[in-house]
Order: C-alpha cells, then structure tokens, then sequence
C-alpha cells in the first residue's frame, strides 16, 4: 500500500510530466489523480483512500486536533488582556492576522514607538509576520502610545489588541 | 510610448525569424514607419546590447542577445494575462520591494512586477541583506491585489515558492526543493529566496508584494565568504549559463497559473503541491525564533501554512515565524 510520502511523489512526477491522468489500483484501494485544463492535479480520491487506511494515516489527523486545542486556548488570553484594560477611553491596534509581533525592524534597530509616543494615522507601530510574509501595521488612528501589550516575538492572534492609544 | 512599442514590435519581427534576414522594406511596411526610424531602433536595440547584423540587400537579424532582464526582453513571448505586462525596470536600485512599494501605493495594475539588474540594499528577513550582484540573478517584485481577507495572504508565500520551483525544473532541468515556508534549496543549498510584505487597510488587502531574489549565474567564487556554504546559483547546479529573461517568463507563467487556481478554488492544490516538493517533512528540525529554538519532527503543515512541529515529548508546536535548520 502507497504511504502518504509516496502519494505526495507520485502527485510531484505527475506534475511535472505530460500525463494527464493516472490511476494505480492495488489490493481495494485506488490512487487516481487527474489534471484539468489550468494543469492542476485533483486530491479528492487519494482522500479516499487515505481513510481506508486507518493506521498508518492516525498520526495526520492528530497534529490537527491538537493544533485546534492550541488554537482554542490562545481566545482565552486574549480575553484576559482584554479584562486588564478595561479603559474603553483608550483606542486598541488589534493584529490583522496571527503570527509573530516584531516591535522593531530589525533586531539591532530601535523600537518602532514606546510608551508614551505620539502616533498619527500613518505611523508604522509594528510588524506582524507569519510564513515569511510581513505586514507593517500603521497606527490608523492619531494619538499617545499608553500601553505595549505584547512582548517582541510573542506570537499574537487574530484581532488581538497590540497597543493601547490614547 | 509610441517609440517603445515601435521597438518591441521591430524585435518581435527579429525575433520570429529565428536567425533569418528580415528586409527593411518589410519591416518599415508592417510597422509603417521609415527607414530612418527603423535604423534609430535598431542603434537602440545595440545599445541595450543586442547584436544585429545588417546586410545590403537582405536585411537585419539579431545574432545574439543581451542576458539582460530589461522590459523588452521579458516581454518578448510572455505568455501571461496580468502577471509582468507591466514591467518597471531598472538597471541599479535600492530593492525591487522599496519601489514596488511605492509603485502599489500609486495604484499600478495587479501584475505589475519590478526587476533591476542590481540591488545594492536588497532586503532579507529581520533586515538581513541579500546579496544581489550585477547582472547575475533575478530580483524581482510582483505586486497583486488578491480580494481575500489579510489573514490568508501567508499563503500566497508558500504560492509563489511552488511556482518558482516548477518555473525552475521547465527552464533547467535541476530538481529544487522548498524549506518551510519558501526556500528554495538544491541540493541543500539556498537558491532562491522569497519575502513578501503586505499592504492592508482595516480588513482589506492593497497590495501583496512578493520579493524574489534567485541566485541564477553566480559562479562559485563570487559568492561571499559568509554564505558560501549555504548558497547556490542554477548556474552552478545546472552547469551551465541560463538566460534570465527566459526563466523569469516560466516564473511569471507558472505563478500566474497558480494564482488563478487559488483564487478560484483556494488553497488545497497548492498546498498539495508545496508538500510535494517539500524537503522538511518528515524530517529533525530546529526552528529558531526570536524567543528560542524549537526541536522536533517536522510532521506538515495547517491549511493556511504555518508549520506543526511535534517535539520529544509528542507535543505539537503551531510554527508561524522560524528559521529552519533541518538536522
């Protein structure tokens, strides 16, 4: 029986030659993958055959699983910071998207802004980074820097309020 | 404008023959332009450091040209919708990124791509630097405007990592591999580099810009001291000079046909395909953060792309932001 390993180099050779379609049947279970016009390859049938494949596919799903436990503790948190501040006076950057906070450019450099600063709708206060894509976070609304919630490198969720502005 | 479009079109022609003689008479007919003007574009396209060869009686061909990553020659039988029909080209700059920056800013066109000769700042990740010699690599920017939320955008850097490496094995032949979350190494070694930076206001994407350094006719000797033994040039591993224009059209086609995908039916294939040409799963890694190193197996990675690593104890760790080291 094919192992997922194989499956992923069978998808690669398959990519990367002329053939449209293959299909590899053995002991019940088929693999059979298909190019359509914009040369992509469709996975629904080597799904399928994954799940007639309890044992060796049991250590996939698990990482998934525990990837949403992880994921549903972080709210948790953020709720908490959330309680600390409760100032509704106060202005909060949240993070567009999970991924790690950098509160400076580059290691050796200073900090975007610190406590106390005057931020206006275009100042650049961090950068949030996730899979090598960077994403400078501009302040968007004008006023004092109060607070740093999160500490450089931290890994921030979604929607998570980073700074405090008054 | 007029004149630029007049040249391509006069090189277009050229180019077609494949090495045969084309008559002034037929050039100045089909572009309907004089002899004088044909004669000013022909000097042009010298100076750009094409080679014609002018002969009495038969006409102009091009013997030879220029490894050159101008707009003209990346055009030249680009086949592409949106993804570098606008090309902004400049011999030296800063980095591509800096005036892609810019450029989306100013609301260019999805597609538009930015290339330079020469970058004396190009920019690595955490304000590493990347070195980008003279005439010896592509560096490039694309901008798109992709209409989905921010959060997903992460995943158009494992995107363009996959279409590197497929444009990579068309052009040369050579086999390369992705490191989370796009290298690009062969044979272990680093050829290409991706960082990518977005533009976003509130819940909306401006602009995704997607910096590609590609180590393409380096020579071994040229690499510096300190990255010798982590880089690598196609040059080096395909043992032979390559045409830059060339490759870079492959990389534009094969992204662009990605990136449609994606747009249309999300994240699964290419993510399928990312894990086909990935070197680390499956494998020890180190993952080095700002806030430590983390140990383990690298086990795959999560619909959007981050990296799950299952440390000694069985414990898996969600990985965003990491240099990896595969043991």
């Amino acid at each position: 029986m094919l192992k997922i390993q194989e499956i992923r180099e069978l998808i690669k050779l398959i990519d990367q030659s002329s053939i449209d379609e293959f299909k590899y049947e053995h002991e019940g279970s088929v693999v059979s993958l298909k190019k359509n016009e914009i040369q992509t390859v469709q996975a629904a049938p080597v799904q399928q055959q994954v799940e007639t494949r309890p044992v060796e596919v049991a250590s996939a799903p698990a990482p998934a699983e525990q990837s949403k436990e992880t994921a549903t503790a972080a709210p948790a948190q953020k709720e908490e910071v959330q309680e600390k501040e409760t100032d509704e006076s106060l202005h909060k950057i949240k993070s567009p998207m999970v991924g790690t906070f950098y509160a400076k450019p580059s290691p050796d450099a200073d900090n975007y802004v610190k406590k106390g600063d005057s931020v206006d709708e275009e100042s650049i206060v961090c950068i949030i980074e996730a899979m090598k894509l960077f994403n400078e976070i501009e302040a968007e609304v004008k006023g004092e820097i109060v607070e740093i919630l999160v500490e450089d490198g931290q890994l921030v969720e979604y929607d998570q309020p980073l700074f405090l502005v008054k | 404008m007029v004149a630029t479009s007049m040249k391509q079109k006069m090189l277009e022609m050229l180019n077609g023959q494949e090495g045969q003689f084309v008559s002034g008479q037929k050039i100045s007919e089909e572009l309907g332009c004089s002899r004088t003007a044909i004669w000013k574009h022909i000097s042009e396209l010298r100076k750009e450091g094409y080679e014609v060869e002018a002969v009495q009686k038969k006409g102009y061909r091009i013997t030879s040209t220029p490894n050159h990553i101008t707009a003209n020659e990346v055009k030249l039988g680009l086949n592409t919708k949106h993804l570098g029909q606008n090309i902004v080209y400049q011999e030296s700059v800063t980095s591509t990124q800096e005036i892609a920056h810019r450029l989306a800013y100013d609301d260019v066109p999805e597609g538009t791509i930015v290339t330079a000769e020469e970058q004396t700042a190009g920019k690595g990740r955490l304000g590493r630097n990347w070195h980008s010699p003279k005439t010896n690599g592509i560096w490039v920017s694309l901008i798109l405007r992709p209409k989905i939320p921010p959060q997903q955008a992460p995943q158009l850097t494992l995107l363009a990592a996959v279409g590197v490496v497929k444009a990579i094995q068309k052009e040369t032949g050579v086999l390369a591999e992705i490191k989370w979350p796009n290298d690009v190494l062969v044979n272990g070694k680093k050829v290409v580099g991706i960082l990518t930076e977005l533009q976003a206001e509130s819940d909306q994407i401006k602009s995704v810009i997607i910096g590609m350094g590609i180590n393409v006719n380096t020579s071994a000797a040229e690499f510096p001291d300190d990255i010798k033994e982590k880089a690598t040039s196609l040059r080096i591993e395909a043992g032979k000079e390559l045409n830059r224009a060339s490759l870079l059209r492959r990389i534009l086609e094969e992204t662009e046909t990605l990136y449609e995908e994606y747009l249309q039916n999300g994240f699964q294939v290419v993510k399928l395909l990312w894990e086909s040409y990935a070197v680390s799963l499956g494998k020890h890694i180190k993952a080095r953060t700002l806030t430590g190193v983390k140990e383990g197996i690298a086990r795959g990675i999560t619909n959007d792309g981050v990296l799950l690593l299952e440390d000694d104890t069985g414990e898996i760790h969600q990985i965003y932001s990491a240099d990896i080291e595969i043991c």
